[in-house]
């Protein structure tokens, strides 16, 4: 059997653990905002504001819980990966493939419980000092807010299963492991088969192209109608359900395209090659970027145009629009931090990966060295792949978030009264500068650790690992 | 042994070598003492059983592991006491590596694994260099194989690439580190006379480490390790007297 080891699961545990987190804080806050209008505003009205608030925190929770599953699952098909050998010596001796495929879903379980635990914690203190800090300065008055509601059980729960389903997902390919790999004689890389999809990509091929048809029908309605967003609404759920259904079929072309513009020095084009070896990988490994990023684009974007048509109608009918401005902005900058902490979660992943794979990589890259690779060139290289990585997400949910945001703001706001009719999407400034610096920062910081590790690697040991 | 009246022609030389790995009573002793030199347009075998210090010998006078005492020169480069990058440069420009297993790189084609070298040294191959890549490609049997990955290729192919690379920037010395370990004998023959023939034909100077007597008579001259100490320096011999000579060996000790 396997044993649990508590640090090789790190990164699963902290991203179950910020999920969860997320989750508990953001239902107490909620919880604790509709005591906070109850206490100031007619009777009665509370019950409704906790409801509506806290269904707009559960979708919030959801989007990150399932980024969440998606860098978790993928983590561990990295971890086995690497763990071929060893299971391959448990299938010689005699275990079944189906006990060794359970034992790493119970793996999935404990990190899933401490992960759910641990959030639940760190969740309570985050609202905790939140709230004293608000009631310290004055901000908000002294209730009697509370804290452990059972509602926060939605969120531990919901990061628990889905924790342990992406590690059942994540574990399919120790199916697949034979007895034979555990003898020296087998091959040195067992590739990831890209092929056998075919099914899932036409769904993804036709749910992308149901849902731009509607989106665009969004548009169209929503010029005469508000009614039109709940089409748009749909119909981006359904494409972007489609995106991620095919993103296999969407980064790698991705990747490639930024692995050319890195340059043609040699660490440049083994990034460009490595980012791109295990299409499935890559693909997974930035999915989760892609839908943070994509969504903070489209409230940005959308409230950009938003902003763009209130301003042409303002023109005509001044007294209709008033304090308007200070709304907008507010609701951006909550939203954004709402979102950006899916694409938090998303970058925990990435990091995780780019390390998995520097390891697994240990006699690659000391036949690198060994040929004439400088410590600074492979540093180089990994900065390289990991500035790929980043760059196509960021790119690919750019282009998406700005299609979403345009389409919604159109399809609500396109009959408002005043308005203009069909605007451009308006892509505001100060996200394209956030976009630059996180992808900068998100770069080195994931390539930090994998650099350090890589360069530690001395040529001749690794020549010596089996 | 007197290498100072030999030094004229000598492509590698280690002076009173000695690596020793751990500290205090866990002490390991892999060379003790060694002094011998490589000559220029030889093919020499290095020869020992499992743990003589063979490996050792050989990593450190390619520049991939450091010295515990004694000198290393490549040339006339002393690279005892060179720092990371340094090294690199070494190996880069004027060692070529042919390991037992999992030589290239497996993200790049056929192609791309043999002009590896060039790229790293960020050059493009002179027109000389480009003929003599293209003659050894044709030679070698790899011209149909270029666009392919190494995990198409078999074992075999997969060592003849490695050789391609390593002559094709025509270093200074080629180490090969048992290039047979893997194969099966027709192909190890195969990969063996390739060897002999570059240095033969080409005056490639080649340091092979095995332990096979069979790959050893491929050799021009065979050095005999054994306890981290050389106990014979002999040259061209046949399979059957090396064997012979490694089983009086064994009884020995």
């Amino acid at each position: 059997m396997n044993t649990f080891s508590v640090r090789e699961h790190i990164p699963s545990i902290l991203v179950a653990t910020l999920a969860s987190a997320f989750g508990v804080s953001l239902l107490q806050v909620t919880a604790n905002l509709s005591i906070l209008v109850a206490a100031d505003d007619v009777a009665g009205s509370s019950a409704t504001v906790q409801v509506i608030l806290s269904i707009i925190a559960l979708v919030f929770i959801v989007i990150a819980t399932f980024v969440g599953a998606i860098v978790t699952s993928n983590t561990f098909a990295t971890i086995i990966a690497g763990r071929t050998r060893r299971i391959a010596l448990m299938r010689l001796i005699g275990a079944t493939a189906r006990s060794q495929r359970r034992a790493v879903a119970g793996e999935g379980l404990m990190v899933g419980i401490i992960g759910a635990i641990a959030g639940l914690v760190l969740g309570t203190v985050a609202t905790v000092s939140l709230i004293l800090i608000a009631t310290n300065t004055g901000s908000i008055p002294s209730l009697a807010y509370t804290y452990l509601e059972p509602i926060v059980l939605i969120p531990m729960g919901g990061v628990l299963l889905t924790t342990w389903l992406a590690s059942w997902v994540g574990s399919r390919r120790v199916l697949t492991v034979s007895p034979m790999q555990a003898t020296g004689a087998a091959l040195e890389e067992s590739r990831e088969e890209a092929a056998g999809h075919r099914g899932r990509n036409v769904s993804a091929v036709i749910l992308f192209a149901l849902g731009t048809l509607m989106l665009l029908g969004g548009v169209v309605v929503g010029l005469v109608s508000p009614i039109g967003v709940l089409i748009g609404v749909v119909g981006g759920v359904l494409s972007f359900s489609g995106l991620i259904l095919g993103s296999q079929l969407v980064m790698p072309p991705t990747l490639r395209l930024v692995g050319r513009m890195l340059g043609s020095s040699p660490s440049a084009k083994l990034a460009a090659e490595n980012a791109v070896r295990y299409p499935e990988r890559s693909s997974r490994t930035t999915i989760g970027l892609v839908i943070g990023v994509t969504l903070v684009t489209m409230f940005a974007v959308a409230t950009g145009s938003f902003q763009q048509l209130v301003d042409a109608a303002r023109a005509e009918q001044p007294q209709t629009y008033e304090g308007i401005d200070q709304v907008l902005i507010v609701t951006v900058v909550i939203f954004s931090i709402l979102i950006g902490f899916s694409a938090l979660i998303a970058a925990v992943g990435m990091v995780n990966n780019l390390s998995l794979s520097v390891l697994q990589r240990t006699r690659e890259l000391g036949l690198l060295r060994a040929l004439g690779f400088t410590a600074r060139q492979l540093t180089a290289m990994i900065r390289a792949e990991s500035a790929q990585l980043v760059i196509a997400s960021i790119l690919v949910g750019f282009v998406l978030g700005i299609g979403y945001g345009w389409a919604g703001a159109q399809s609500l706001f396109g009959s408002m009264s005043g308005s203009p009719g069909v605007i451009p999407p308006v892509v505001p400034l100060w996200l394209l500068g956030a976009v630059v610096i996180v992808a900068a920062m998100l770069t080195v910081a994931a390539s930090v650790v994998p650099a350090r590790r890589a360069t530690r690697i001395a040529p001749v040991v690794a020549l010596n690992v089996d | 042994m007197d290498i100072t009246s030999e030094d004229i022609g000598l492509v590698a030389r280690v002076d009173g070598l000695s690596k020793s790995y751990g500290s205090g009573s866990t002490t390991v002793t892999a060379l003790d003492d060694v002094s011998v030199g490589i000559r220029q347009g030889e093919f020499t075998a290095i020869m020992g059983p499992s743990g003589s210090g063979k490996s050792t010998l050989m990593h450190i006078m390619a520049g991939l592991d450091s010295a515990s005492g004694g000198r290393v020169w490549i040339g006339d480069t002393d690279i005892t006491d060179l720092d990371d990058t340094e090294l690199t440069m070494i190996r880069r420009r004027r060692v070529g590596f042919v390991f037992q297993s999992f030589n290239l790189v497996p993200t790049l084609d056929i192609r791309g694994n043999i002009m590896l070298p060039f790229e790293l040294d960020g050059r493009v191959p002179s027109a000389v260099e480009d003929r003599w890549i293209d003659e050894l490609v044709l030679s070698l049997g790899l011209a149909p194989r270029l666009g392919h990955r190494p995990h198409e290729l078999s074992g075999g192919q997969q060592q003849r690439v490695a050789v391609a690379r390593a002559l094709g920037s025509r270093p200074d010395l080629i180490f090969a580190d048992e290039p047979t370990g893997n194969l099966d004998s027709r192909t190890s023959r195969e990969v063996l006379s390739l060897l002999a023939t570059a240095s033969s034909t080409y005056g490639q100077s080649i340091a092979m480490v095995t332990h096979e007597p069979i790959a050893a008579s491929f050799a021009d001259r065979i050095i005999f390790l054994a306890d981290g100490r050389i106990v014979d320096d002999r040259g061209r011999s046949t399979a059957s007297d090396i064997s012979q000579y490694m089983l009086t060996m064994e009884r020995a000790v």
